[in-house]
């Protein structure tokens, strides 16, 4: 991050940090920080030596700490994951998964999406994954997946974990989270996504997020989004989206590995949202602050936060 | 950044002071390192040390080993490479693969003889890259495999035999496919790389070209493992495919080298 940079978004996180907690029926009015990562790929520990500017980066135990950190620190705080934690390291071919999420309701994990590669060893062991970490005797609760573009219907197993939206309540507001995955198509082998179908991720969000806004009434849309960061136009991506679905405050992206140090802040019709992504493996936790005053979004700024030892 | 990290935490932690009684705050110092959570480790620790004696675990016997040969020899271990590329590209989509290629710059160790280790395909193929199966036509194969000439007297690949005869001066160069048959400009054959080459890397400009990407989700690091398990089931020893992929005079590889050949 250079320096003009760094100081708008202290300056933003200053702000946020001053703004007062709503009375119960006042409009919204509050903070919440977004801790987020995407395609970590099973790096379970930090990279090793030979790994270029990565090397020493990273790694789970290491991820914990600092969320526990931020946690104490901030109040409310949601840990958010945009997809791709399979593949990667000895670690996923041995424990196919398991380990990663298992690990990941340690670290303190509120929701998370799916990307290209959880399929990879199909949609048996992606359930049995999900299973043993919701199997796991840990203090944290098991955390959620969503997705609003996959049709589940040939896949109930999957389809039962994996929520269209969620909402959740802070002191002075609420939240609502979706997810959206990329197509299958030359990514994923047909037979590791047998019964679940693709559709459009604008289309799939409009009413969902709709729904978010007017029936839940959301104060702060979030959407963990496994498109891309930009594809120039070819298929759907995280910097397009907030023209072509309204509503929209934060998309925390995956799939492209793209190192963004702060937030891109993409203008939109009810004002901005910020997209953002942290590279891959681990190496960065991605924070975003958004200070709601009077039923809307007032400030918002965000950050890479490197994972060094 | 690092600093810069740091320094937001713990300035906000001046107005959380604040905010109501329930909400604690901790300064966080200004320090780049994070330290390990205990909990976590504690059971990482014991599932790393598992990972690395898997390194140790015997995989097969290459009694000749598999060498990238020094300059002017062929690269017989990225053959070995590029033909289980290729076979298991075959595999996955269920369709003959008519070539793969991969890059020299990729092997980061020769296959000493004897009893090849888990940890040796490690130690060859650090790299997470995967296999990827695209389109290309006949044209393309045949200027693929010249850019990887230029580039580097040529890199890893199955499927097809080089022939560049001639002086530095006056080269000429021919293609066909590994049974002696010419190539189709036109036809559309299948083609078996790495994501890291498909998507770019090491100077391959015509594999970015490639249609109908499949991303396998196969490391190529796993897919050798995987081969040399079955060899090993079938009670085979793992043996170095035979040379004459490409056939290239000593001037010629001399003045690619130096970066004065044109073709």
């Amino acid at each position: 991050m250079d320096r003009r940079a760094f100081l708008a978004a202290l300056g933003a996180a200053t702000v946020a940090s001053h703004l007062p907690l709503r009375g119960s029926d006042a409009a919204a009015s509050g903070r919440i920080t977004l801790l987020h990562t995407n395609d970590t790929h099973s790096r379970i520990e930090p990279f090793g030596p030979g790994n270029g500017n990565l090397s020493g980066l990273g790694g789970m135990a290491r991820r914990g700490t600092l969320v526990k950190q931020l946690r104490q620190q901030l109040g409310p705080v949601l840990l958010l994951d945009a997809g791709d934690t399979f593949q990667g390291t000895p670690y996923f071919n041995r424990y196919q998964g398991r380990l990663d999420y298992q690990l990941m309701r340690m670290v303190g994990y509120d929701a998370g999406t799916l990307g290209n590669h959880d399929f990879d060893n199909g949609v048996d062991l992606l359930v049995e994954a999900m299973a043993s970490m919701e199997q796991l005797k840990h203090p944290n609760p098991p955390f959620s997946f969503v997705n609003c573009n996959f049709d589940f219907k040939g896949a109930p197993a999957l389809g039962k974990r994996v929520r269209p939206y969620l909402i959740r309540e802070f002191p002075g507001l609420r939240v609502g989270l979706t997810g959206v995955g990329v197509a299958f198509a030359g990514l994923v082998a047909p037979k590791n996504h047998e019964g679940i179908g693709w559709r459009d991720p604008y289309e799939s969000l409009r009413p969902v997020v709709q729904r978010l806004r007017d029936v839940e009434k959301v104060d702060l849309v979030v959407v963990l989004s496994h498109l891309g960061y930009n594809l120039n136009g070819s298929a759907p991506d995280d910097l397009q989206m907030p023209g072509r679905v309204p509503g929209i405050d934060a998309i925390i992206g995956g799939h492209s590995h793209t190192f963004l140090e702060t937030p891109t802040r993409v203008a939109q019709a009810r004002g901005e949202t910020l997209v953002a992504q942290v590279g891959f493996g681990g190496v960065n936790l991605g924070r975003m602050d958004f200070a709601l005053a009077r039923g809307a979004v007032r400030a918002a700024s965000g950050a890479a936060i490197q994972l060094v030892g | 950044m690092k600093l810069c990290s740091a320094l937001l935490l713990s300035i906000f932690s001046i107005p959380l002071a604040a905010t109501p009684p329930s909400v604690k705050t901790e300064v966080i110092p200004i320090t780049a390192a994070i330290a390990d959570d205990e909990a976590i480790q504690k059971v990482i620790t014991p599932l790393a040390a598992g990972i690395k004696a898997t390194f140790g675990l015997p995989l097969v016997q290459a009694p000749q080993g598999l060498f990238r040969g020094r300059r002017g020899e062929e690269n017989l271990l990225g053959y070995w490479v590029s033909d289980v590329m290729r076979q298991a590209a075959q595999a996955v989509i269920g369709s003959p693969v008519r070539f793969a290629i991969t890059n020299a710059g990729g092997l980061r160790a020769n296959l000493r003889p004897g009893l090849l280790k888990v940890g040796d395909i490690f130690e060859m193929m650090p790299f997470e890259n995967e296999l990827v199966v695209i389109e290309l036509t006949g044209a393309e194969v045949i200027q693929v495999v010249k850019e990887g000439i230029l580039r580097r007297g040529g890199e890893p690949c199955s499927g097809v035999k080089a022939v560049v005869a001639g002086s530095p001066e006056s080269p000429t160069y021919t293609l066909v496919w590994e049974d002696g048959s010419p190539i189709d400009l036109s036809a559309v054959v299948k083609v078996a790389t790495s994501d890291y080459l498909y998507g770019g890397g090491d100077s391959i400009p015509t594999l970015k070209q490639g249609r109908k990407p499949f991303t396998t989700g196969v490391t190529l690091r796993q897919m050798l493992l995987d081969h040399c398990a079955v060899l090993a089931s079938a009670k085979q020893d793992l043996l170095a495919p035979a040379p004459g992929r490409y056939t290239i005079p000593v001037p010629i590889l001399e003045a690619i080298r130096d970066k004065k050949f044109k073709l």
